[in-house]
This record gives C-alpha cells, sequence and structure tokens, in this order.
C-alpha cells in the first residue's frame, strides 16, 4: 500500500463544493434565463480528477484513489439536426408567410365579395355592369339624358379602374419600400453575426467558450433563415501554435432547382468575413444562351455576343427584376477574405430562383407577371409564366381596361351605311348638319398624311369654311391648319409622306395642286367642295368618335390602361356621344329619313356586355408568352382575377399553415433539447444543494478523523 | 418527445391558444356577417358563382325597368288605337257616330239632309285619328317607329305624311310598250325627247280594229272613231311588231308622270315599305344576343317599334285608290262634298262612294288585325314581366344560398368556439401555475 498524503481528502471535499457550488450556479443561471429570447440551457462538465502517474515500481499493494471532482466547463445542450430543420422550415414559413400576407394586400384592392350594394354586388364588378345596364337602357331611349346617364355610369367606371390600378401602384411601391427594408435587415444580420463570430473568436483563443454571443448569433441566424434558405457549417480554423477555434460559415441553401447554377450557394459570412447584399440600379445582362450546348457564361458583354462569367466586365441593364447582388467577403476592418479564392466570384449577381424565403416571395410579389412574362423573363425562370405577382394583376387590369376601351370605342366608329347595310357613297351637307347625323370630325389618326376624316376644303382645294367651322376640320395630325395655303399644306404632308408632288430635281411638280386634290378625295374629300360652306364627304363615312381616351383631356385611343383611362374629351363635352345608329335611312336624296330612336348601334354595344372574348396577353405586351390569358366577358374577366388570387391565396394558406405548424414543433423539439425545463431545474438544485451538503459534511469527517490522528492519538507516550 | 420543457409546454399552449382564437373570431365573423365566406380565398368557386348570379340579378332589374317601361308605352298605345277603333266602327256595342255609322248614314241618305254635317263629323274623326295616332309615352311618340322624337303624322293641305312622306305614295306601274317606255311631249305627242312617261292604264286599241272602226266611219258617219296618240314627227304613234301594230288611246285613262316624279314617288313607296316594317329591338332579358356577322338575332331582343302606318295602312290598291284610313275618309269627304246638301246622289258618286266604303271597312279589318297582334305583344310584355319577378327571387334564393349562413349553423359553431376558447384559458391556468418548484421546502 502506498503513501496517503494527511490532508489529500480536505481537497477532494473542497473540489466537491466547488463542483456542486458551479452547479448551482449554472442551474441558477438556467432558472434566470428561462424567459430570456435564444438562450440555451447549459449545463456543467466535471470529470473524476485522478492525479499522479504510475509508478515504475508499484507496490502491488498500492490502490489509486480518485481525488474528487473537477469542473471542467459550462457546456450548452443542442441538437444541430434539429437546428437545420428548423431553418429549413423557416425559410418555408417566411416564403409561404410573405406570400399570404402580399396576396391578402391584393386582395383587399381586388377582392370585392360582400363589397358594394345590397351586401355584396361588388364595386368595379357591380359598376362594369352598371355601364351594360346605362346601355340597355340608352338602348330603350336614345335620348340625350340617357346619354348623360351613359357618360355619368362610364366616368365611374374609368373613376373606378384609376383608383383600382392607383391602390395596385401603392401597393407595389410600399412592397418595394418593405423589400429594401428586408434588404437593411439581413445586412444588419449579417453584420451582427460577422461581428459576433469575430468575439467568439477571440474569446475562444483566450479559453472561453462565449455561449451567450452564440445563443445570439444563433438567434441571427435564426432570424436570417426567414428571409432565405441558408446552409450553416460548423469547420475549426488552425490558428497556429496548434489551437484551432471553430469556424462558422454560411452560405445560401442551394435553393435553385436548376443543378447548372451554383450562385445559388454563394457564402454569405465565412468566420470573421462576411458580405452584404445589395440591389443596384443595374444588373448584368443574362447570357440567354447560358446552359445552351456547353455554354457556361452567366452574362453577357456590352458586344452583346461574348459571354462572361465577370460581373464587372458584363454588359449592365436596368434592374427590374430587383436582381440582388452579394458582395465581396471583408472583415470588420473592411480588409478583403485573407484567402483570395474565397473573393474570386465576388460580388456575385444572384439568379432570379437563388433564394427562398420571404426575401424570395418579396421579390416575387414585385416581379411575377404569370401569363404577361417575356421571354427574357423565361430565360430567367423557366416557371415565370405560372407565378402570379402585383404586376399581374397591374396587367390583367390594365388588358381589361384596355380591351373594354378598344371595344367600345371601335362601336362608337363606325362607318355609315344605308338602310340595305352597303356603305353611303357620298353624303352633303353643312357642318352642323353632318355633326347631328354623328359624323365624325378632326379625328386625329396617325395613318398616311395624317388626314382626319372629315374637313372642309377652301377655294384653292384645301381648306374653307368660316373661322367658327375651322377648328372642327384642322387636320391635327399633320398640323395642318384651316388656313393654310397650299404650298403649307404640302410641306405639311411632305413632313408624312416624303417626295409627295416632288419632282425627281426636287422641284414641285407642275400638277401639285392636282395632287394635292386626290390625296384629299382619297381621304374623303371632294375638290368639289371648294369655296362652299357645305361638303360632300365621299366614302368611307365614319361616325362618332372614340368614347374612352388615356386622358380627359384628349380623344386619344393608344396606350389605354387602368390607371389613364378615362371618357374621352369630346364625349365629355357632348360633341360627341354613344352613336345610336350607323344607318342612314334613305340618304340618297341628301334628305336622308330621321330615325331618332333606332338603338341599332347602341345594341351592339349591348351585346358586347356578355360577349366572349380572348384576353391575350401580347395585346398589352407584344413580348409576351402567354397568348391567352382568359376568355369571357368583361365581367368574368374581372371575376377571374379575384378567383386566381383566392385561388392562390388559399393554396398558399394552405401551405403556411402546414409548414408552420411544422416549424412549430421542431421548434418544440428543439426546446426539448435546449430549453430550460423548471421541474429539471428544480431537480439539479435539489440534486446540487445536497451534493453541496454531503461535501460539507465529508469535509467535517475529515477533519474529525484527522483531529482524531492529531489530537488524540499516541496518548500512551505523554 | 425527449423533454418536455416549460418553455416548450408554453408555446404550445400559446399557439393552441391563438388557434382557438382564430376559430372564435373566425366564427364571430361568421355570425356578425351573416355569409358562410367573406373572400374568394375562402371559397373560389363559390365566390365566383355567386358574382355571376348577382350580375344576372342585377341584369333582371334591368330588363325589368326596360320590360316595364315598354309595357306602359305599349299599355299607351292601346288606349290610342282603343280610340280608334272605336271612332272607326264600334262605340259601346254600336256603330252611331263612327266612321263605319257615318259613313253608312250617308249612304242610305239617298235625299243628303244632312251630308253637310256628316262630311264635317267624317272630317272630324278622320283628324282624330291621326290626334290618336300622335301619342306620346315618357317624351317619346308612340306609334313613330324609330322615331320616337319627331311627330309621326302630319296633315299638310288634306295630305297626311308619316315622317315626311306622304302615305299615298306607290311605285307608279309604266305603260309598257313591248318592254319600252312611252314619252310624251308637252303636246301630248308620243315623242322620245318628252319628258312626260306614261304610266298604265291607258287603252290601246289594235291597228286593224282602229281601221275597221275608221272604215265603219266611212259608211256611218255616226260612228266614233277613238282618238289615238299621234306621234311627234307626224302621223299616228304606232306600236307592237309588225303585224300585230297598235295604237294608244287618248282619253281621260292617259296619265302621265316626269321621270323625277316617278323616281320620288318610287323612293316614297319604298320608304313606306320599309317604315310600315321598321324595327327596333330593346332588351328585356331575352338573351340579346348577336350571331357570327354582328346581326342581333331577333328573337334574343323584343321588337318594340309601332309603327302608325301600319295599323292605318298606306299606299294605293289597284284601282288606284287610297289603303290609309285617313286618306279614304278625305276621298269620301271630296265625294259627300261634290253633291249639295238635299242633293241626290248621282250614280257613280253613289258607286264610288259605296266603293270606298267598302274599302274602308277593309282598311278597318286590317286596322282590327294589326291592333290584335299588337295586344299580343303586350301580353307577351306582360307575361315577361312575371317571368322576370319570379327570375328575380330564384336568384336572389340561389346566391343567398351560397352566401348565407345556415343560422342555427352559425349560432351552434360560435357557442362551440367560445366554449372551445373558455377550456383553452382555464388550460392555460392550470399550465402556468404548477411545477416541482411549488412543492420544495
Amino acid at each position: 500500500m502506498g503513501m496517503i498524503g494527511t490532508f489529500d481528502s480536505f481537497t477532494t471535499a473542497r473540489l466537491g463544493i466547488y463542483a456542486a457550488q458551479h452547479g448551482l450556479r449554472v442551474t441558477g443561471n438556467n432558472i434566470s434565463n428561462i424567459n430570456t429570447a435564444g438562450y440555451t440551457r447549459q449545463r456543467l462538465d466535471q470529470i473524476s480528477l485522478k492525479t499522479g502517474g504510475n509508478d515504475m515500481y508499484r507496490s502491488f499493494y498500492d490502490n489509486h484513489i480518485g481525488n474528487g471532482a473537477l469542473v471542467t466547463g459550462i457546456n450548452q445542450v443542442r441538437d444541430p439536426y434539429l437546428d437545420i430543420r428548423f431553418r429549413n422550415t423557416n425559410a418555408d414559413v417566411g416564403y409561404t408567410d410573405t406570400m399570404v400576407a402580399g396576396l391578402k394586400e391584393i386582395a383587399s384592392i381586388l377582392d370585392e365579395v360582400g363589397r358594394g350594394e345590397n351586401k355584396g354586388d361588388g364595386i368595379l364588378y357591380a359598376q362594369l355592369k352598371g355601364l351594360a345596364d346605362s346601355l340597355s337602357k340608352l338602348g330603350a331611349d336614345p335620348s340625350k339624358d340617357n346619354d348623360i346617364l351613359t357618360r355619368n355610369s362610364a366616368q365611374a367606371l374609368c373613376t373606378l379602374f384609376n383608383t383600382y390600378a392607383s391602390k395596385l401602384e401603392t401597393l407595389r411601391q410600399n412592397t418595394e419600400d418593405g423589400f429594401k427594408k428586408d434588404l437593411d435587415s439581413v445586412n444588419e444580420i449579417l453584420t451582427n453575426i460577422r461581428n459576433l463570430n469575430e468575439s467568439i473568436r477571440n474569446s475562444e483563443i483566450h479559453g472561453d467558450n462565449a455561449l451567450e454571443m452564440r445563443d445570439e448569433r444563433n438567434r441571427q441566424i435564426d432570424a436570417l433563415s426567414n428571409y432565405m434558405q441558408i446552409k450553416v457549417e460548423y469547420t475549426m480554423e488552425d490558428i497556429g501554435a496548434g489551437k484551432q477555434v471553430e469556424k462558422l460559415t454560411i452560405s445560401l441553401g442551394n435553393a435553385n432547382p436548376d443543378p447548372g447554377v451554383h450562385t445559388d450557394e454563394t457564402v454569405l459570412i465565412d468566420g470573421i468575413y462576411g458580405s452584404q447584399i445589395s440591389m443596384p440600379a443595374q444588373k448584368p445582362q443574362p447570357n440567354p444562351n447560358f446552359g445552351v450546348n456547353g455554354d457556361t457564361n452567366l452574362y453577357l458583354m456590352p458586344d452583346g455576343v461574348t459571354g462572361t462569367n465577370t460581373l464587372s466586365q458584363a454588359q449592365k441593364i436596368d434592374n427590374d427584376n430587383y436582381t440582388l447582388v452579394v458582395s465581396k467577403l471583408v472583415d470588420s476592418k473592411n480588409r478583403p477574405h485573407i484567402d483570395p479564392e474565397m473573393n474570386k466570384d465576388h460580388p456575385v449577381a444572384l439568379d432570379d430562383n437563388d433564394l427562398y424565403g420571404s426575401l424570395q416571395a418579396t421579390r416575387e410579389l414585385l416581379t411575377e407577371k404569370g401569363e404577361f412574362a417575356t421571354a427574357d423573363n423565361m430565360a430567367l425562370d423557366e416557371n415565370a409564366t405560372i407565378k402570379r405577382g402585383i404586376p399581374y394583376y397591374q396587367k390583367s387590369l390594365d388588358l381589361l381596361a384596355q380591351k373594354f376601351a378598344e371595344q367600345y370605342n371601335k362601336l362608337n366608329q363606325g362607318t355609315l351605311v344605308d338602310q340595305n347595310g352597303d356603305p353611303v357613297d357620298s353624303i352633303t351637307g353643312t357642318i352642323p348638319e353632318l355633326k347631328a347625323l354623328d359624323i365624325a370630325f378632326s379625328q386625329a389618326i396617325g395613318t398616311e398624311g395624317g388626314f382626319g376624316d372629315g374637313y372642309y376644303v377652301n377655294a384653292e382645294g384645301v381648306f374653307v369654311g368660316t373661322s367658327a367651322h375651322a377648328p372642327n376640320c384642322t387636320l391635327d395630325a399633320a398640323g395642318i391648319k384651316a388656313t393654310d395655303t397650299v404650298d403649307e399644306a404640302l410641306a405639311k404632308i411632305r413632313k408624312v409622306v416624303p417626295g409627295f408632288a416632288t419632282n425627281a430635281d426636287g422641284t414641285d411638280a407642275a400638277n401639285k395642286l392636282d395632287q394635292l386634290k386626290d390625296f384629299m378625295k382619297n381621304h374623303g374629300v371632294n375638290d368639289d367642295n371648294a369655296g362652299k360652306e357645305t361638303v360632300t364627304l365621299t366614302k368611307p363615312i365614319k361616325l362618332g368618335g372614340p368614347l374612352f381616351s388615356n386622358r380627359n383631356d384628349r380623344d386619344d385611343p393608344t396606350g389605354i390602361t387602368a390607371a389613364n383611362i378615362s371618357i374621352a374629351h369630346k364625349w365629355s363635352t357632348g360633341d360627341v356621344r354613344v352613336v345610336p345608329t350607323c344607318v342612314q335611312l334613305f340618304g340618297e336624296d341628301g334628305k336622308p329619313l330621321p330615325h331618332t330612336t333606332q338603338p341599332e348601334n347602341i345594341n351592339h354595344m349591348i351585346s358586347m356586355v356578355d360577349k366572349s372574348l380572348v384576353y391575350d396577353p401580347k395585346e398589352l405586351d407584344p413580348d409576351a408568352v402567354g397568348s391567352k390569358l382568359f376568355q369571357g366577358s368583361f365581367n368574368d374577366m374581372f371575376s377571374n382575377m379575384m378567383t386566381v388570387e383566392g385561388n392562390d391565396e388559399r393554396v398558399n394558406n394552405v401551405k403556411l399553415n402546414t409548414h408552420y405548424t411544422a416549424l412549430i414543433e421542431i421548434d418544440t423539439s428543439r426546446d426539448g433539447v435546449s430549453g430550460v425545463d423548471l421541474n429539471d431545474e428544480a431537480m439539479n438544485m435539489m440534486q446540487f444543494q445536497k451534493a453541496y451538503s454531503a461535501a460539507c459534511r465529508l469535509m467535517t469527517a475529515i477533519d474529525e478523523a484527522i483531529d482524531r490522528l492529531i489530537n488524540n492519538t499516541g496518548i500512551a507516550g505523554r | 418527445m425527449i423533454r418536455a420543457t416549460t418553455g416548450g409546454v408554453l408555446r404550445g399552449y400559446r399557439r393552441n391558444l391563438m388557434s382557438s382564437f382564430i376559430g372564435l373570431n373566425k366564427a364571430r365573423e361568421t355570425m356578425l356577417t351573416q355569409r358562410t365566406f367573406n373572400s374568394y380565398a375562402e371559397d373560389p368557386a363559390a365566390a365566383a358563382k355567386a358574382f355571376k348570379l348577382r350580375k344576372a340579378r342585377m341584369g333582371v332589374e334591368t330588363h325589368y325597368d326596360i320590360c316595364d317601361d315598354t309595357f306602359h308605352k305599349y299599355q299607351v298605345a292601346y288606349n290610342s288605337l282603343q280610340g280608334i277603333d272605336e271612332v272607326l266602327d264600334t262605340k259601346n256595342g254600336e256603330c252611331m257616330n263612327t266612321l263605319s255609322g257615318t259613313t253608312l248614314k250617308m249612304l242610305n241618305d239617298p235625299t243628303g239632309d244632312a251630308r253637310e254635317q256628316l262630311t264635317k263629323v267624317l272630317d272630324q274623326m278622320s283628324e282624330s285619328l291621326i290626334q290618336n295616332m300622335n301619342q306620346k309615352y315618357a317624351g317619346n311618340f308612340v306609334f313613330a317607329g324609330a322615331d320616337g322624337h319627331n311627330v309621326p303624322f302630319k296633315i299638310e293641305n288634306n295630305k297626311l305624311y308619316y315622317r315626311g312622306v306622304p302615305v299615298d305614295a306607290e311605285k307608279p306601274v309604266l305603260f309598257d310598250a313591248d318592254g319600252a317606255q312611252v314619252k310624251l311631249n308637252a303636246n301630248g305627242e308620243v315623242d322620245p325627247a318628252g319628258d312626260n312617261i306614261l304610266l298604265a292604264g291607258a287603252g290601246t286599241i289594235s291597228k286593224a280594229d282602229y281601221d275597221a272602226a275608221v272604215a265603219n266611219q266611212a259608211t256611218d258617219p255616226t260612228a266614233k272613231v277613238p282618238d289615238v296618240m299621234q306621234a311627234a314627227g307626224g302621223g299616228i304613234a304606232t306600236f307592237g311588231p309588225a303585224g300585230s301594230e297598235y295604237y294608244i288611246i287618248q282619253d281621260d285613262s292617259v296619265k302621265t308622270m316626269t321621270q323625277p316624279e316617278i323616281d320620288k314617288a318610287t323612293t316614297d313607296a319604298e320608304k313606306l315599305k320599309y317604315l310600315a316594317g321598321e324595327k327596333y329591338f330593346v332588351d328585356i332579358g331575352l338573351g340579346f344576343q348577336e350571331n357570327e356577322d354582328g346581326q342581333l338575332i331577333e328573337s334574343s331582343g323584343y321588337n318594340a317599334s309601332l309603327s302608325g302606318l301600319s295599323f292605318l295602312g298606306y299606299g294605293l290598291d289597284e284601282d288606284g285608290d287610297p289603303k290609309n284610313v285617313y286618306s279614304i275618309v278625305q276621298k269620301l269627304k271630296e265625294i259627300g262634298a261634290r253633291v249639295h246638301e238635299g242633293e241626290n246622289w248621282t250614280g257613280a258618286d253613289y258607286d264610288e262612294f259605296k266603293a270606298l266604303v267598302g274599302k274602308l271597312e277593309n282598311a278597318s279589318s286590317n286596322f282590327k288585325t294589326e291592333f290584335t297582334n299588337m295586344a299580343a305583344g303586350t301580353t307577351k310584355l306582360q307575361n315577361n314581366l312575371k317571368l322576370l319577378e319570379e327570375e328575380f327571387d330564384s336568384l336572389q334564393e340561389q346566391y343567398s344560398n351560397l352566401e348565407d349562413v345556415d343560422a342555427a349553423d352559425a349560432i351552434t359553431s360560435l357557442i362551440w368556439a367560445q366554449y372551445c376558447y373558455n377550456a383553452a384559458l382555464k388550460v392555460g391556468n392550470s399550465v402556468l401555475s404548477e411545477s416541482l418548484m411549488d412543492y420544495l421546502s
């Protein structure tokens, strides 16, 4: 048996007291932080201490006894696999939650269920029908009063289109602002994680495992995972002198379904180096041939042909797709990553589908156009035609407004026919007489020469009429005035028809007046009208004018959208009205029979209400890939918009509930591992308290034993 | 689950409590709005269908208004036509003080004691016909066809015009000289350069008969040789192929018109034909659709046009007499005026008067036929109003079935949701209160 140190046992008891006291402190810390967000329960690591080594000539009877418990550290209890599952599911929740919220915002504008009169007739929906009903009443009695009622109804409809378009645009702008704020938040999180990495690294170098900072870092990573799917890796980094510290790397979570794309694995954080995500005003031109015949170049150079993977060399185009760019990896002092390889591809312009999470959902809400997607959009995302964000609903509403205006404008600009349906060859009358028959005047049409439908000619064969008539006879597209001379009129025609009535040497043709007259004849003016107050118009004789315009102070039916649709200026002033009929009854003698309550043309308009029309996205955007958005009436088209939104919202809501339930379950499981439980801690508290008492009791026992040895042993020799 | 921690339990509780509260709020919203769904997302198919039904209901409301308006217009028309009917031949079951009765009186009054007064009565009655035909409803003339803003019938110089067209216009039938017109000059001679064109009705005589008559006169000076038309260059104007030559007899049956007059009469006749059948369609809920050529399918609309011409008649008959009631009466009045009061009818006047009375009866019969047709149209409108009322109720019921909650179901759901929420709150109380810490001493 070997030697036993007299006071060794005191050390054992003391270590026991220390260990129990540490245990109580850890328990106390756990209890204190039970409500601290992101806190991971801590656990005391202790080992059984054995001092000394084996003797070379150890006695067979020499037994080693341990020297008590030694506290080696405090650890956190975490399950990395649960963290991965939580963060992946958090990205699912982030995506669907943001998508549902965005769709609900769209629904708050377009969804008219329960709104309007009679507890749910709708608003825009009811007004579309309301205009139809006004037309029906106008058809039953084409009086001026009913024309005004129809006009008011059309004005109300235009205002509703404008309001809805304005609300959608405001929503888009607000969503864009939100997207920028989200980007700021993401960058703040990335900065925080990088700084925490640096602090944790420093602590580890000095022997502290920095548990609280790790908790905060985990909290930040969890928050980041809501914005985007990420991949988190922990590796050991050699810092020299045989010491290693942990290094955290965060990269994008490989969300892009295209296996050829690797920008979806871009590193965001690498230890003490971090990047930032930005949305530049311009982005690199994507290479449309990427992936074709092995072409691996993501972008095109300014020549538009050569491919490149270097962002700085790429041609820049407007960033209407909200493309994000990941910056170089730098440390807190803005020094680039020590390993140049890490930054060789940075900054990285992310592909359309590289992200997945709330950030991507917001991007899709801002960019996705569904059937209005172009070939360029399809090159970025092959599923672009089935993804619908705010632009889809804006364009659908625009298409509806455009189609509506186009159809009614067309119907209100018919050609005059006789009672047998044949085009009327000519009509004669004064301007007021012809206007009373809804004959159209002074329409600005961008055709050859820009001449309108009817006008007054003067003694030279150009224009006639009193000044009172002149403004009605202006051929405004060519800029010709009633007071123009032949030469002035020719000069203006030549701007749109180069070389008109000109000889080969550039001089005026000898028969320029005849040519001018012929030209005007071809545009419906008979030169016999020269100097007369009455005019004879030859076919085609057009009636009415556009009812809808792109501005209230114009009669311009081009480029009408939901945002700008308005009743045409001349309709608003009463110069143009809804043309009741395009039929002229027995007008051969110049005095046609009036038929003031014949609604033949209005009936076409009434029939148009329920007519099944094809809504082709190409009509709004020639570059659109889709060819048939919907087929149905105006009301059906608007209802379809609401149905599409409702279905999208419904599907995403189901997904959100599923993902959220999964997230809660995973979080609860994670909490089962890492969370503080009061029962658990109460047990620990009792356990450490008893251990503390026992260690103290041990010390008393040893004290008594040694006291016997020192003070009461060997008394025979006294 | 390996461990159920205090935080985990609380988180689960919070989620379930929130879920219970959301359920309660949803049940309350359903109860308050009394709707089964409050957004497209809740039930896209039902929402789309409900909007379609509501649109149909809105359409029915408009169709009802238009149909009701048209029905009232027809009622006004009915009353007017009833008045005309009474003026024509039946008043209180008798024909006294009617056109029919008055003309019969004149026929049966050979001494003509009251002819002058009766003629005046005819005049007044015919004017009252026109006044009735110029009735208005809601600012529009009822019998104006598709020109409701302008008065349809006007009388100028005892001639009746419908929308500016003389109602007695008829396409002239020209004398057919083997497929060619016969033109006469101012002297009444056949002259290709003449302005007057011979109308049908002129008598002819074959050259053989004419020659025979001339030969007969040579032997019998009392025998008559008809006057025949002369050619402008001299001699008798001869027509027909060799061997079948004939001449045109120059007497009262010879009538001519200039080309512009013929053209105008032809156009006027075409106008009358068009105006009598003029249509305009209103949407009273019969579908109102166009065919592929953009023409309205007539059966899908309602022809609301009432043309005064079709009731009173227009044009001339084969005898050249007017078919229009007013014009017939005017002609009767003229004949009546020819014979002084107290004088007997001449045979020709009496026959002419009698024939015209017969034609008045025909016109009256035509009027009654049109009146009956219009009355049938009124019935159709009345039936349509009833159908629209039923459709309105049916549509309301249909979307109500889709949208409106079952009150018992909604109340039960709300009470159940309240019960669940209260239970969840009680569970929360126990979750928060107990732990091992509470038992440490």
